[in-house]
């Protein structure tokens, strides 16, 4: 055996063909509580590996995450791998992704290039070590660093060899150390300091690799957790009660004349009915759930009235209030001798992940108690927790198989996505796999949504026009909660609902989201204010409206009534919104990014409302907006030139400009096209995405009373990518890029017309009632 | 009931009125028209039926009795059909859509893109070279509903057709 930097390189025999090393994992502590059901049930000496690299100087790479469409385990983790190991890209022949039994480290997806990528990329780094050591063995030189290592060749002394080579008819094992828990939020740490190459020597890195996995997407041959099919499976359709509070009284028979084949499930309120056919499963749960009867229940308080229940009935008292680390200063004195102020209240609606295709799993819970989930998630080890817990077993009885799916931009990050643990309880009930579809309706009404929030803004300027204080409150309900929704209704044990006792992952306490970049304003007041989810201590069966994290989580609901105010005193101080951001940061990154999106937007620098500005009339009226954002160590600069028809309250965004610094552009192709969509989605929120709801439930069913945006409105877009690699840290566009076009738009409305707008979605006739104010 | 997909006849088993997208997923295997809404208001189950574009979501397999339905498994023979390449370079070569979608890395996540390849191949058949303005509407206004894409891959769609169409116009080869 041999120590490389703290992970152990051991030689496990000789092999006649073949041969490999094989990169796995340690556990050097775990973080479970004495008593609990041991978590990490992977066996360190099974094959699960990080990476492997064989005698045909092919290599395979494992990672617990799962694609959500944004292409980085099949080009960035590659390439970030690639460089790492010093081998080309072509030479990862194989990317292992999320299925529990056969990749290691878990995790939810999210931050890809962050805490996303940080094991594998150290892993990398270990493996290259011991590749090193092996070759130094082998030319028998003392100091590895004599050695060099080109496209998977080792060089020294006048000798090569390739890492085939190395690993050529041997069994050899690198054991690297790692912490944490494996079925948590966060999965397992890769741990220790293996040297790491600095950003100037990649040579992988930065380049337009194409997605391996896109061939097979647009041929019809990609496994889509859709196609998967079990012998025996039968298909099941959900009838949901009523109402959000309602429990279950009586529940229908199958029609047996019409569907002899169908049976129905009950197992507290929870009612499933399957047939082998799925046509048949449809219309047997149509024709049950009409004869279902469920109790009456009306606890929420209505869309119509969201915003005063927020403000006046909600509990913002109960849960700690955090007050944001930037805060600074003295807020009330220079508030009251400010020349100007501004005050103003932000409101932001509920929004779905709405993923395109419906969520649908399918499970066989065998006779042995063991069970197998197939299904598109983000964060597969957490679900094998969920469901260990509901059923009551160890976490080793559970195998989660991912596969891709309809992207829910972070609907299942903490375990679950909807229909993974109603699919276990009907396949545990019925003795066969069970394939449970969500119908679209189900799908907007009970599924979590992004949690709607608003904020009250206060802005005290100077006689110069320079912002003297600053103050802002934001209030959201709790917006994690990943307690199953079938186990929750079937009585079944799960994590508990969000409280002000819960942990960071089940807590009703507001978090400030990343770092206000506004470090020229002198004195500042942030705080965040968190709630229970609304109706989720009313309902009888504690489920109201369950919110979960949504691209660019909390951050969306704090950025825009942020930067939104930030236009609005720009345009009190009479200055240009964008040199007006300029003059209030003292980040270098921040000015950057600005500076670029003036040069690259087709800006005008002047002070908003435009000279022309008008609300009235059949003309359209057209205005700039910007806006700003720092998240996960991006820095993001947008600009939108919309029109305004004030006769009829329509807005068209015609051209949309992003500037993004990410540090390294890992993949510049897949990061535009990341950016495109991201900013596509965040035009979809600010026109049209909204919830509605009444005192029992959700009311938006299908994509007519949930409309997003359409082909026909895309704008004119320019995608600009400035690469830092002195930063040192990689970019990505899997959050942030939805975030940026709707106080963007909000800004350019009050260009355009001389009125603010303060509430999200700006359809059109809350554009109408805006401009009639 | 026979229909015909993707150049063969298929002896249909279940009931007429079942929707077209179940008998092509579950009766014959044929996996890329997907479930999105069942109300046609997304076009992610998009087919060709005697070639124009329809929602196999709420069209009975009755209504398609006798006649030819295309999926993207169906649309490299479609294409050497229609070029009348030999079985050598039919083979080898998918349509120009399915050559400009990678090219383009047009998906995100791609659940929609099946749907998309099909009103892409519908629009290219009548138009070879759409204006912007006759991909927007093709894609929004011309069939059941607007196809729509959670992802918002719209602009690398347009890019996709547009590179589609010169490959079409070239002849086919990428």
């Amino acid at each position: 055996m041999t120590t490389v930097y703290g992970a152990e390189l051991t030689r496990r025999g000789f092999l006649k063909t073949g041969g490999a090393l094989v990169v796995g994992f340690g556990l050097v502590k775990t973080e479970a509580a004495d008593g609990a059901i041991p978590r990490n049930s992977l066996n360190a000496s099974l094959p699960e590996s990080f990476i492997e690299i064989h005698a045909d100087n092919t290599i395979l790479i494992r990672t617990g995450k799962c694609d959500f469409g944004q292409s980085s385990l099949y080009t960035a983790y590659q390439q970030i791998v690639a460089d790492e190991l010093d081998v080309p890209f072509e030479a990862i022949t194989t990317v292992v992704a999320g299925d529990t039994d056969r990749t290691p480290d878990g995790g939810g997806t999210f931050d890809l290039l962050g805490r996303g990528v940080a094991n594998l990329r150290k892993v990398a780094a270990y493996t290259r070590q011991a590749m090193l050591e092996l070759a130094a063995q082998r030319f028998q030189v003392v100091a590895k660093d004599q050695l060099s290592v080109e496209a998977g060749v080792v060089s020294g002394g006048g000798k090569r060899v390739t890492y085939g080579e190395l690993v050529k008819d041997q069994n050899l094992k690198l054991t690297i150390p790692v912490t944490g828990d494996l079925t948590s939020m966060f999965g397992l740490v890769v741990s220790g300091e293996p040297p790491m190459k600095p950003a100037s020597s990649y040579s992988v890195i930065g380049k337009s690799f194409k997605n391996s996995i896109i061939p097979a997407k647009v041929t019809a041959q990609e496994p889509w957790v859709t196609n998967v099919k079990l012998p025996g499976m039968l298909h099941a359709r959900m009838v949901h009660p009523a109402t959000l509070g309602s429990k279950l009284v009586s529940a229908g028979q199958v029609d047996k004349k019409r569907f002899p084949n169908a049976q129905v499930v009950v197992k507290g309120n929870l009612v499933g009915v399957a047939a082998p056919s799925e046509w048949e499963a449809i219309q047997a749960a149509q024709q049950v759930a009409a004869a279902t009867k469920w109790s009456a229940w009306k606890g929420l308080p209505g869309e119509a009235n969201l915003f005063r229940y927020l403000r006046q009935d909600a509990d913002w008292k109960s849960a700690k209030v955090n007050r944001s680390s930037k805060s600074t200063g003295d807020v009330a004195s220079t508030m009251a001798a400010a020349a100007k102020r501004h005050s103003a209240t932000y409101q932001m609606p509920y929004m779905k992940h709405a993923p395109i295709g419906p969520t649908m799993a399918l499970a066989d819970v065998r006779p042995d108690g063991t069970v197998m989930i197939h299904t598109h998630n983000q964060n597969p080890q957490a679900l094998r927790g969920q469901i260990a817990e509901m059923l009551g077993i160890s976490t080793d009885q559970v195998v989660v198989r991912t596969y891709s799916g309809a992207g829910h931009y972070g609907r299942s990050n903490g375990g679950n996505a909807g229909a993974e643990d109603e699919a276990v309880i009907l396949s545990k009930e019925l003795g066969r796999p069970v394939r449970v579809q969500w119908m679209r309706p189900e799908d907007f009404q009970w599924s979590t949504q992004s949690s709607a929030g608003y904020a009250d803004v206060k802005i005290g300027l100077d006689a110069k026009g320079r912002i003297a204080a600053y103050e802002i409150d934001h209030y959201m309900p709790a917006m994690q909660d990943d307690r199953p929704i079938g186990a929750v209704l079937a009585g079944l044990p799960t994590m508990a609902a969000p409280s002000e006792e819960g942990s960071r992952l089940n807590s009703t306490v507001n978090g400030n989201s990343d770092a206000w970049i506004y470090e020229g304003v002198l004195n500042l007041e942030e705080r965040a204010h968190g709630t229970w989810q609304v109706g989720q201590r009313e309902s009888p069966i504690a489920v109201g409206l369950r919110d979960h994290s949504m691209r660019t989580p909390g951050q969306f609901q704090q950025n825009f009534p942020r930067e939104v105010a930030i236009s609005e005193a720009a345009a009190l101080a009479g200055s240009d919104p964008i040199q007006f951001r300029i003059d209030h940061t003292k980040d270098e990154r921040v000015k950057n990014v600005l500076e670029g999106l003036r040069e690259e937007s087709g800006w005008e620098t002047r002070p908003a409302p435009h000279p022309k500005a008008a609300s009235t009339g059949a003309a359209a009226v057209r205005g700039q907006g910007v806006s700003v954002m720092f998240r996960a160590g991006s820095y993001w600069a947008c600009a939108c030139q919309i029109a305004v028809t004030p006769a009829t309250g329509a807005i068209a965004v015609e051209k949309i400009t992003m500037v993004v610094d990410p540090g390294i552009v890992v993949n510049p192709l897949q990061l535009k096209r990341q950016v495109e969509g991201g900013s596509m989605m965040g035009i979809s929120q600010a026109l049209y995405e909204e919830v509605a709801f009444d005192e029992s439930g959700v009311t938006t069913q299908d994509w007519l009373t949930y409309p997003i945006l359409k082909m026909a409105e895309i704008p004119e877009i320019k995608v600009v990518l400035l690469h830092r690699p002195e930063v040192g840290t990689y970019g990505q566009g899997s959050e942030a890029a939805n975030a940026l076009a709707a106080p963007a738009i909000a800004g350019a409305f009050l260009d355009a017309t001389g009125k603010a707008a303060r509430r999200l979605p700006l359809r059109r006739a809350y554009v109408k009632e805006l401009l009639k104010a | 009931m026979t229909i015909t997909v993707n150049g063969k006849k298929r002896e249909i088993q279940s009931p007429g009125d079942t929707p077209l997208l179940y008998v092509l997923r579950n009766e014959l295997d044929l996996a890329s028209p997907q479930f999105g809404c069942g109300l046609a208001q997304c076009g992610i189950c998009s087919v060709l039926l005697d070639g124009k574009e329809i929602r196999s979501c709420i069209t009975p397999v009755s209504s398609a009795s006798g006649k030819e339905v295309t999926t993207v498994e169906g649309l490299p023979a479609r294409w050497a059909n229609q070029k009348k390449l030999s079985a050598e370079e039919a083979a080898k070569t998918l349509h120009p859509v399915q050559q400009a979608w990678i090219e383009e890395q047009t998906p995100l996540c791609g659940f929609c893109q099946s749907g998309m390849m099909i009103k892409a191949t519908e629009l290219l058949e009548k138009h070879p070279n759409p204006t912007l303005t006759e991909i927007k509407a093709a894609f929004t206004t011309s069939g059941p509903s607007p196809h729509l894409c959670r992802c918002g891959s719209y602009f690398a769609i347009v890019e996709a057709v547009q590179l589609a169409s010169t490959l079409i116009t070239k002849g086919g080869a990428a």
